[in-house]
């Protein structure tokens, strides 16, 4: 279960990490590093 | 580099960075408080030592043992079991249990003393209430801190929950999260989830030990029924009776509920009815736990004082009494701690062949006066 968990945590990390490169609005890429505060600490279980 | 990339970069440095002051923050919640050892402690042990199978792990915790010295009473068989933090974000029961450990002493049976009797509650907490973290107690020596934690075993260490928690031995239904709640699983399984198995620990070491009292500490919202309360097992309600009956000769106002037959997984049920010992459940209103609560911060957990609360109970809508000087933590430790002695004088009177008695234990009313900072030990350097 948590392999299934990880990998969807992964998979939308990654969606947002090429969310944070591909846009070109400072606002989108702003919304896209604060999305992924939280995913790094799930990836890595901190709470 | 395009100029977008480079700014991609610098936001996901940000990003990085808070997640990193985020994660410390979340890390040092894992690591658990010091804990003096007073001079009555003749030892520790661990839970693992009655259930191996939690060894190492999130849910081992340690269990001071207090025995009588040599004296009158030395022989004495009689033993009990003090259970704090079964719910870290009820702090009275935790603090009571760190009050017993530093300065309680023996003088006739055995006190167990299980201060963190959910670990793994301990390493997280709630920050969608606004729960802080910990709370700070001035002692003469310095500042102790000490941690707020979760009502539940924290999800990194059991995930995921059900849909409909099932508890074990009754087959019972429940909210799915409530299977990461202590007080809904035991007896315990010993091959179930963790939290059944810290259960499966706790009543192992009552069976194994011959425990005869045991004390579970709790808090409770003020709007909650069940509150200022002794809850007991039909088989613990004799003592109990005469404990209630000693409290209020004090002054301590409180209610006995009987342990109701058909809420189970709790203490004051199942350990009655799978061991010999004489299980009680005791309760203290604790405004930062409450739903009609105001600000969430360390302040309310010290003191009680919220005006939520204090209009609540003008408009009828609470179980205990409330008003501006709310209930500090020094009184909720103190109704535990009254609790505690209380049970051990009934026990006694009824049983002077076998008899508990525990000294060096500040009283209610000393407690309110001097505050709890003067029976802590001073912190560790």
């Amino acid at each position: 279960m948590k392999i299934i968990y990880l990998s969807i945590l992964t998979a939308v990390l990654g969606l947002c990490l090429w969310c944070l490169f591909s846009a070109k609005k400072a606002s989108v890429q702003a919304t896209a590093a604060m999305v992924i505060v939280p995913l790094v600490l799930r990836l890595l279980l901190i709470n | 580099m395009k100029k977008h990339h480079i700014s991609a970069f610098v936001f996901l440095v940000l990003a990085i960075a808070a997640a990193g002051v985020a994660g410390a923050s979340f890390l040092s919640m894992r690591k658990s408080e010091y804990i003096a050892k007073g001079a009555g402690v003749s030892e520790v042990r661990m839970l693992s030592d009655w259930f191996p199978v939690l060894a190492g792990g999130p849910g081992d915790t340690e269990v001071y043992i207090l025995r009588a010295g040599t004296g009158q009473h030395e022989g004495s068989d009689a033993s009990m079991l003090v259970l704090g933090g079964t719910h870290p974000n009820e702090p009275a029961g935790y603090m009571a249990a760190v009050l017993l450990i530093e300065n309680a002493l023996a003088a006739a049976g055995t006190l167990y003393v299980i201060p963190r009797a959910n670990n793994s509650a301990f390493t997280h907490n709630d920050p969608q209430e606004g729960s802080p973290q910990g709370f700070i107690i001035e002692t003469a020596a310095g500042n102790r801190f000490f941690r707020y934690g979760s009502r539940a075993t924290n999800p990194i260490h059991q995930w995921p929950d059900p849909d409909v928690y099932i508890h074990a031995s009754s087959g019972q239904s429940l909210s799915g999260n409530e299977t990461r709640n202590l007080n809904r699983g035991y007896p315990g399984k010993p091959d179930g989830t963790l939290t059944e198995k810290i259960c499966y620990g706790i009543t192992e070491l009552i069976k194994k030990e011959g425990i005869t009292i045991t004390v579970d500490l709790h808090e409770a919202s003020p709007e909650y029924p069940v509150n200022m309360a002794m809850v007991a097992h039909p088989n613990a309600m004799p003592l109990a009776s005469e404990t209630v009956i000693g409290l209020e000769m004090q002054d301590i106002a409180i209610r006995l509920e009987p342990s109701p037959v058909n809420l189970r997984g709790l203490t004051h049920r199942e350990l009655g009815d799978f061991t010999d010992t004489l299980p009680v459940l005791m309760e203290t209103p604790n405004a930062s736990q409450g739903r009609l609560r105001g600000k969430t911060d360390e302040a309310l957990v010290l003191t009680g004082i919220d005006p939520w609360y204090v209009r609540a109970e003008k408009l009828g809508r609470l179980y205990v009494p409330y008003d501006e000087n709310g209930h500090p933590l020094e009184e909720r430790v103190g109704r535990h701690l009254a609790g505690i002695a209380e049970l051990a004088l009934s026990w006694t009177l009824n049983n002077p062949d076998r008899p508990l008695e525990f000294a060096a234990l500040p009283g209610y009313a000393e407690l309110l006066e001097t505050g709890l900072g003067a029976w802590l030990k001073a912190p560790l350097e």
